[in-house]
Order: structure tokens, then C-alpha cells, then sequence
């Protein structure tokens, strides 16, 4: 028993042995098991047939696993192997630590750029006006999106489904965009109730320090609403608002366009007629009626 | 005693005095709200007298003697529909006409489907709105008809007078836009912006509810807020509840518009421009302006935030005739047809214009060779009606 342990102990204290005692182990356990396995064959050797057509397909197939694990096992008890199988033990945690540092590595730089530029984006709210308003605030988030996520949908898809797949993963970058010129332009339309309600306290401080606070508050609605009304004018008339009344317009329709694809693949399969086959029989419908009223005014 | 700066007990007083008013205003709100109301548009009596395709020609019944020799064919715009001419009895264009003795019809462009999409103003102009003027004549035995465009409708009138003098007796156009060169209107600024082609490659047809709510985003201020607040502060009376009803339900019946006229009225109208220019194609012809030789009366609203002046007053320089009048009203794009005031300028001038025009010759086209001193000539009459 003391042996044993002692063995044990030895067993432990090296990981090269650990390794060949487990194969030997491993090997020793799937060879009896095979043989257990094969045996009924052996049994009928007396039957015309040879043995190899006597073997199951599974018979074959763990056999050569098994023969695969004996020559490992004794490679492994081969001087040469379990040093460098030592050596591995001994330079893993390095090879490990270098992993984990620079998958960190990455995940913090990704994580510093977006506070940076998440602080840019509150810098640039506090100081909105719809005459100066940052034209980059927004295009932080489609930067981010484009740099960090976006080539990941665009990764060449292989094989029979690549097609399909292509377009999934079309639409959904195609509504990330929408939904990044959606949130600029939202924002945008937001504005003018900010503006208006600090431009209406503006008045009522003024109104009270000169003594002129009307009791109906009917007025001050009255008096937002215009203020209000006025702020959307500016906001509807400045560049940057057409800019982004463009884009979220652009972005939606490139989204739909590939969500209408992908609809029409599924159409497609369920031998439904898909609103491109009908679009092109209305053209032809249309081309037609057009012919015959030439016809007619003819004769 | 002196003043206080902020006078509280006032506010409060007034507070609990609305506070009270209000429930009140509720209960009576209730009242209104629950019972039957009369909500129902386009009521006038009228036959369908033709149809092709999804279109269908009202012929309204008189209820008067017929006092003109020709009839007047009324042509609403593709955005929205007719029944806003006749939203209610008291206030009907439609009424108004019947009243004066026209002899009424008007085009009901109904609901384009998908399969209508590749329908351009071509197909408009030149086959139904065509084929109806024919059909008017025919059934009439004139030569000619009086012709009235509202809006977009009013575009499609002007290049059908251009195309098809010899058929129209007047032209009436009523905020009709024909210069899209301009930066006084929100859409005519958002439209240059708009990337027609995508538009129409996406949608087939362009979205009757996704234009409202292009239209309602041009003043959210007053369309999407005070409208309503104002609704609020007259729930308890049924005449305004009613009147309320009948514009939302107007407002929102926004049959889509097909996709190939979209495409060129943006393309061609808000993005080039060409129309005023005469250098507009339509059908393989070119629009030319100075071929509306007819009388020609050209009505827009001050206050037209769609539309605006801009857009509307440039048409009487362009065109041929040497009888023409704008006529300039203190109003907005709906307001020339439902305000009560505008009601009684509006329709009575139509009526009484067309009525000195309606048998008489055609007046000469003005002579090619010297343009600009024949323009300074034209009896163009400018009215501000206030």
C-alpha cells in the first residue's frame, strides 16, 4: 500500500507520468473492452466469410482508435516526449498569462475609446444649437459600430446557405444603421422642446422681476407653443436636420430593401408568388394597356 | 400697499376657478362624447357617372337651374381626397357651386393599389383625366369644358391645358404649385433632399400614412400638440366635436400615391424644376406654358405653409393666355376651402369669374415675336382678398 503511494506520489510529482499513466490506463481499458466487443466475431471464424467482412463498421472503427491511443501511449513513454510534455507543463501558465493579457488588452482599449467618446457626446449636448450642432456627436456611435462590430457581419459566409446567411446578416447591419441615424435624428427632433421650455423660463423669470406674471396660465401654454413653433422652423430649415432626415430615410429603405429579400427567399421556398413576380406582371399589364390604347386611337 | 411682483393669490384663484370649469367641461365632455353624432363627410347627393380602372367621375345633382353652358370638372390632388370639398353642407365647395348653377363634376382618384405603381402622370393626364374630359364633352356636345386643379391636381390641370388647349374653356388652379424652386416651404427645402428613385424602389407606391406623417412633422407644434390641446378645451361642444371629427377623418383617408408618379413629380417638379421652365416632358411631349391660351385664374393662400406663394404666383407670367388673375388669400392650404370666411370669397369668385367667361371667345394668344412687351400688356390683375 505504502508503494503504492509512494508510486502515486511519484505519479503526481510529474506530469509527463501522469500523462503516460492515463494513456496506459485509457489504452488497457479500450482494449478489453474491444476485445469483449469482438469476441462474438472471433467466435464464428468458423463461418465461411472472412473476418474483416464479419466486423461491424463500429468494430473497425474503434479498433483503429484504440491502435491510434496504443502508439500514442508508448510515444509517450518515449525519454524525448515526456520532457517536452515537462516542458509544456512548465511554460503553460506563461503561454496562458500571454493570452489573457492581450484578449484584456484589446477589451480595455475597446472599452477606453468608447468612454472617450461617450464624454464627447455629453460635451457636445450641453453645448447644442441648432445653427452649431457637432456633426460628429452622432457619427461616434456609427464610428464605433463600424470599426468594432459591423466587419463581423461582413465575414465571407461559405457553403450552401451562404447566400442567405449574407443576407441576414445584411439586414441586421443595415437596421444597426437605421437605428444609429433614427437615434441622431430623434435626437435632433427632441431639441426644440428642450430649447423651448428653458427659453419659456427664461420669460417667466423676466416677467417676475418685472411684475408682469399673469395669473392665467393659459398664457404661458400659448406662449410656449409659439416659442416652440418657432424653434421647429429653425430646427426644419438648418442643414444638419435635412442631413439627418436623409439619412434615417436612406438607412430605413436600405434596411427594408434586404428584409423584403429576405422575405421573398422564404416565398421563394414555400412556392409563393413574391411581390418582385407580381411587380413584374403589373409592369406587363401596364406595357399591355398602354399597346392597346395606341391600337385603338389607330383604328 | 404695493403690488406684489408675483401675484399669487390671483394664480391660485384662478387655478381652482379652471379647476372647476374643467369638471364641468368633463362631465359635459362625457355627455358629448357618448351620445350619436353627425360625423359623416361627403354628403352631397351625387352619381357616378363613369369609371376606369380605380378612378370614378361624380357628377353632383343639381339643385338649381343650370346657369352655364359648360360644365366644370374639379380635379383633387393624388394626396388625400376630394371629400375635403364637401366636408360639411355649410361648409361645401361643392354646395357653393350647386348653388351658383354649375354644372358639377369631379374626378375621385380612389385607392392605387400595388399594380398601379408604375402609373405616371402620364397615365394621369393623358388617359384618365383625358378620357373623363372627353367623356364630359360628349355627354354635354360642347367643344370645351371649364377646368378646376386643386394642389397637386392643379399641376396635373396645368399640363393638361397645356397639352389639350383646345378642350378647356377656363383653367381655375388653386394652390397649385408650379415653381418648386423655392426655399419658402418646408417640403419644397426637405424634397431636394429626398432620394426619389430609393423611395419608390422600396416602397412601390408611396405610403399614403408615412406622407401624413411627413405633413404632420412640418409644424408638430400646432399638428401634434395644440390641435389636440384645443380639442381638449371644446369637448363639451358638439358642433365643434362634430366639425373635429369630420377634418380627422379627412385628414387621415390618405390613399397611397403610385410610385412612378412620385418619382417624376419629385424628380421633375421639386428637384429640377421644370414645369415653369416648359421644358417638363410628360407622355413624350413637352409641357409648354405659353400653350395655356385659356383665361386662367390662380388662387393661393398668404399663410400656406405646403404651398406657398412662392410656389403658386409665378404660373400667370409663364403661361400664354392674356386673361389671367391671381388671387391671393389671407389663409392657409385647407383654409381656402373649409374656413367659413374664405367660403364667401372663394367659391362666388370661381363662379362669377367663369361666368363671364363661359361663352365667349377664347381671347388670342399672345404673338410669339415680341413676348416681353405682350406680357407688359396682359390685363394680369393681382387681388389680395383679406
Amino acid at each position: 500500500m505504502g508503494l503504492v503511494m509512494a508510486n502515486d506520489q511519484n505519479i503526481f510529482s510529474d506530469p509527463s507520468n501522469l500523462l503516460s499513466a492515463w494513456m496506459k490506463t485509457a489504452s488497457d481499458f479500450w482494449g478489453e473492452t474491444l476485445k469483449v466487443w469482438t469476441g462474438p466475431a472471433k467466435d464464428r471464424e468458423d463461418s465461411p466469410a472472412s473476418d474483416s467482412q464479419t466486423k461491424s463498421r463500429a468494430q473497425e472503427s474503434l479498433e483503429t482508435v484504440l491502435k491510434t491511443w496504443q502508439t500514442l501511449s508508448k510515444v509517450a513513454h518515449d525519454p524525448g516526449t515526456s520532457e517536452a510534455f515537462s516542458n509544456f507543463s512548465h511554460t503553460m501558465p506563461d503561454i496562458l498569462q500571454k493570452i489573457i493579457q492581450a484578449s484584456w488588452q484589446g477589451l480595455f482599449h475597446v472599452q477606453q475609446q468608447w468612454l472617450e467618446k461617450t464624454g464627447k457626446i455629453e460635451q457636445s449636448t450641453q453645448a447644442y444649437s441648432f445653427e452649431n450642432i457637432d456633426k460628429n456627436t452622432f457619427k461616434i456611435w456609427t464610428d464605433i459600430y463600424e470599426n468594432n462590430f459591423k466587419q463581423f457581419l461582413h465575414i465571407p459566409q461559405l457553403g450552401l446557405t451562404r447566400f442567405y446567411q449574407e443576407k441576414i446578416n445584411q439586414a441586421t447591419d443595415n437596421y444597426n444603421q437605421f437605428q444609429a441615424a433614427f437615434g441622431e435624428f430623434m435626437y435632433l427632433f427632441c431639441l426644440p422642446m428642450e430649447k423651448s421650455f428653458k427659453v419659456l423660463q427664461d420669460e417667466v423669470a423676466k416677467m417676475a422681476e418685472e411684475g408682469t406674471l399673469k395669473e392665467d396660465y393659459n398664457t404661458y401654454y400659448r406662449l410656449w407653443i409659439k416659442i416652440l413653433e418657432g424653434h421647429y422652423m429653425n430646427l426644419f430649415k438648418s442643414a444638419e436636420y435635412v442631413q439627418a432626415m436623409g439619412r434615417t430615410l436612406d438607412t430605413l429603405q436600405e434596411y427594408l430593401k434586404v428584409r423584403d429579400a429576405i422575405i421573398q427567399d422564404w416565398l421563394k421556398a414555400m412556392a409563393m408568388p413574391t411581390q418582385t413576380d407580381l411587380d413584374d406582371l403589373y409592369k406587363e399589364m401596364h406595357q399591355l394597356k398602354k399597346r392597346i390604347r395606341k391600337l385603338e386611337k389607330k383604328s | 400697499m404695493e403690488k406684489p411682483k408675483i401675484p399669487v393669490d390671483l394664480i391660485l384663484s384662478k387655478l381652482a376657478e379652471d379647476a372647476e370649469k374643467a369638471q364641468v367641461r368633463a362631465q359635459k365632455a362625457s355627455d358629448v362624447l357618448l351620445q350619436a353624432l353627425d360625423t359623416e363627410i361627403a354628403t352631397t347627393p351625387y352619381d357616378v357617372v363613369y369609371e376606369q380602372d380605380r378612378i370614378k367621375l361624380k357628377h353632383y345633382r343639381p339643385i338649381t337651374d343650370i346657369q352655364y353652358k359648360h360644365p366644370l370638372l374639379v380635379v383633387y390632388a393624388l394626396i388625400n381626397r376630394e371629400t375635403m370639398l364637401d366636408l360639411q353642407p355649410s361648409r361645401s365647395v361643392v354646395q357653393n357651386f350647386l348653388e351658383h348653377g354649375v354644372d358639377l363634376y369631379m374626378i375621385d382618384w380612389g385607392y392605387p393599389s400595388r399594380k398601379d405603381r408604375y402609373l405616371t402622370i402620364d397615365d394621369h393626364v393623358n388617359v384618365y383625366m383625358d378620357d373623363v374630359v372627353d367623356f364630359i364633352r360628349e355627354k354635354h356636345g360642347v367643344p370645351k369644358i371649364h377646368l378646376m386643379g386643386i394642389c397637386m391636381g392643379g399641376t396635373f390641370s396645368v399640363i393638361y391645358s397645356a397639352l389639350h388647349p383646345e378642350k378647356i374653356q377656363t383653367l381655375v388652379t388653386t394652390v397649385t404649385p408650379t415653381n418648386f424652386d423655392t426655399d419658402q416651404g418646408l417640403l419644397h427645402i426637405w424634397m431636394k433632399a429626398v432620394d426619389a428613385d430609393r423611395m419608390v424602389d422600396t416602397f412601390g407606391n408611396m405610403p399614403g400614412d408615412f406622407l401624413n406623417f411627413g405633413f404632420l412633422v412640418l409644424n408638430p407644434a400646432r399638428l401634434m400638440i395644440d390641435k389636440y390641446v384645443g380639442f381638449i378645451e371644446n369637448m363639451d361642444n358638439k358642433q365643434f366635436v362634430e366639425n373635429f371629427v369630420r377634418m380627422e377623418k379627412w385628414i387621415f383617408d390618405s390613399p397611397d400615391v403610385p410610385g412612378e408618379t412620385f418619382r417624376q413629380f419629385i424628380t421633375d417638379c421639386y428637384q429640377k424644376n421644370l414645369l415653369i421652365q416648359s421644358k417638363m416632358e410628360v407622355g413624350g411631349q413637352r409641357v409648354d406654358l405659353k400653350k395655356i391660351t385659356m383665361p386662367l385664374l390662380n388662387f393661393y393662400g398668404k399663410y400656406d405653409h405646403l404651398v406657398p406663394p412662392a410656389a403658386c404666383e409665378h404660373l400667370t407670367r409663364q403661361v400664354g393666355s392674356a386673361d389671367v388673375e391671381d388671387i391671393c388669400l389671407e389663409t392657409g392650404h385647407i383654409g381656402i376651402y373649409v374656413s367659413s370666411k374664405c367660403q364667401r370669397e372663394f367659391t362666388p369668385k370661381i363662379a362669377q369669374w367663369m361666368k363671364t367667361r363661359d361663352a365667349i371667345k377664347r381671347p388670342a394668344a399672345k404673338r410669339r415675336k415680341a413676348p416681353q412687351k405682350a406680357a407688359a400688356k396682359r390685363t394680369r390683375k393681382k387681388t389680395v382678398a383679406s
